[in-house]
């Protein structure tokens, strides 16, 4: 079975990669094509349509998005160690309201962690639309029936 | 332009990622599976022979970005370059490959306290590798300085 054979994967159904046990990366590029890559410490489902990600300092992502809103994020499953491929696109951003105060809870709660505590400091929830998941396939899955 | 403590660290069971672009700017996210630091200013990359979109990818525009990550001290480097090769993988790649996925996933488990076999469900099933002329490296470690620019030193 092909990728392009398989049923849509709901963010539902993947809820365990966005609990922030395993990074996520994330690739956008400049309105030149320029690509960049970089971790994200969590991805936070707010819908079945859309994620929040954290913006805290990763500014070469912040000023991608700001000239190309479209971004490939994959995230993993810390159960099964499965990849998830999505394409997200740019929605808004929130400075306040509940979504922000979740993950400024949960970038606080990684600061201390890791000691961080006044350098990852949230300034704003960027919420994009999810249009595309697929599986990342592995040589697991070219073994399985 | 690759300083030596940046090649070890790419050279080592890291966690590798990579990012493309598509004709039509749209980005692509995906995993190396090991890399050789060829010289100060290219390195020959691993990439899976089941990411389809990154193999359009650097065939078609060639423009890539490579960040490593150590798992536990999180120092992070991003070089920036161009695919001038592709190539299938000759045996000493596919050796490569196989001690990059050992290290890791021992890494992995040892940081998540997962078992092995496990976090090799993550293995891809081959490789193919490709040589980048490598234009720029950023420092991508988390915290303030992540980011800079490292190398060519900014004027």
């Amino acid at each position: 079975m092909t990728s392009d054979e398989r049923p849509p994967i709901a963010l539902s159904e993947i809820a365990a990669c966005f609990e922030g046990l395993i990074p996520a990366q994330i690739a956008t590029a400049s309105a030149d094509g320029v690509p960049n890559v970089t971790h994200l410490s969590r991805v936070h489902m707010v819908d079945d349509e859309r994620v929040a990600l954290s913006n805290q300092f990763f500014s070469k992502t912040v000023r991608n998005l700001a000239e190309n809103p479209h971004a490939c994020v994959v995230v993993v499953d810390p159960l099964t160690y499965d990849s998830y491929r999505m394409m997200l696109v740019y929605e808004r951003t929130e400075r306040r309201g509940p979504i922000f105060e979740r993950l400024r809870r949960d970038v606080d709660a990684i600061a201390a962690i890791t000691g961080m505590a006044g350098i990852f400091k949230l300034r704003s929830a960027d919420i994009y639309r999810v249009v595309e998941v697929e599986q990342v396939l592995g040589a697991v899955h070219v073994a399985e029936p | 332009m690759i300083a030596a403590e940046w090649a070890e660290l790419l050279e080592s069971p890291c966690s590798l990622i990579v990012g493309t672009v598509d004709a039509a700017g749209l980005p692509d996210g995906s995993r190396g599976w090991g890399a050789e630091v060829l010289d100060d200013r290219h390195v020959r990359l691993l990439l899976s022979t089941q990411a389809k979109v990154t193999r359009r990818n650097v065939e078609h525009d060639g423009r890539i970005a490579v960040t490593a990550t150590h798992f536990f001290t999180f120092e992070s480097v991003q070089l920036k370059g161009v695919v001038t090769a592709i190539e299938e993988a000759t045996p000493a790649d596919r050796i490569r490959f196989d001690r990059f996925c050992a290290g890791a996933a021992q890494a992995i488990a040892a940081s998540d306290g997962a078992p092995v076999d496990l976090v090799m469900r993550f293995k891809t099933a081959s490789v193919y590798a490709c040589t980048i002329a490598v234009d720029a490296v950023f420092d991508q470690t988390p915290g303030r300085s992540a980011g800079a620019q490292l190398a060519p030193v900014p004027s």
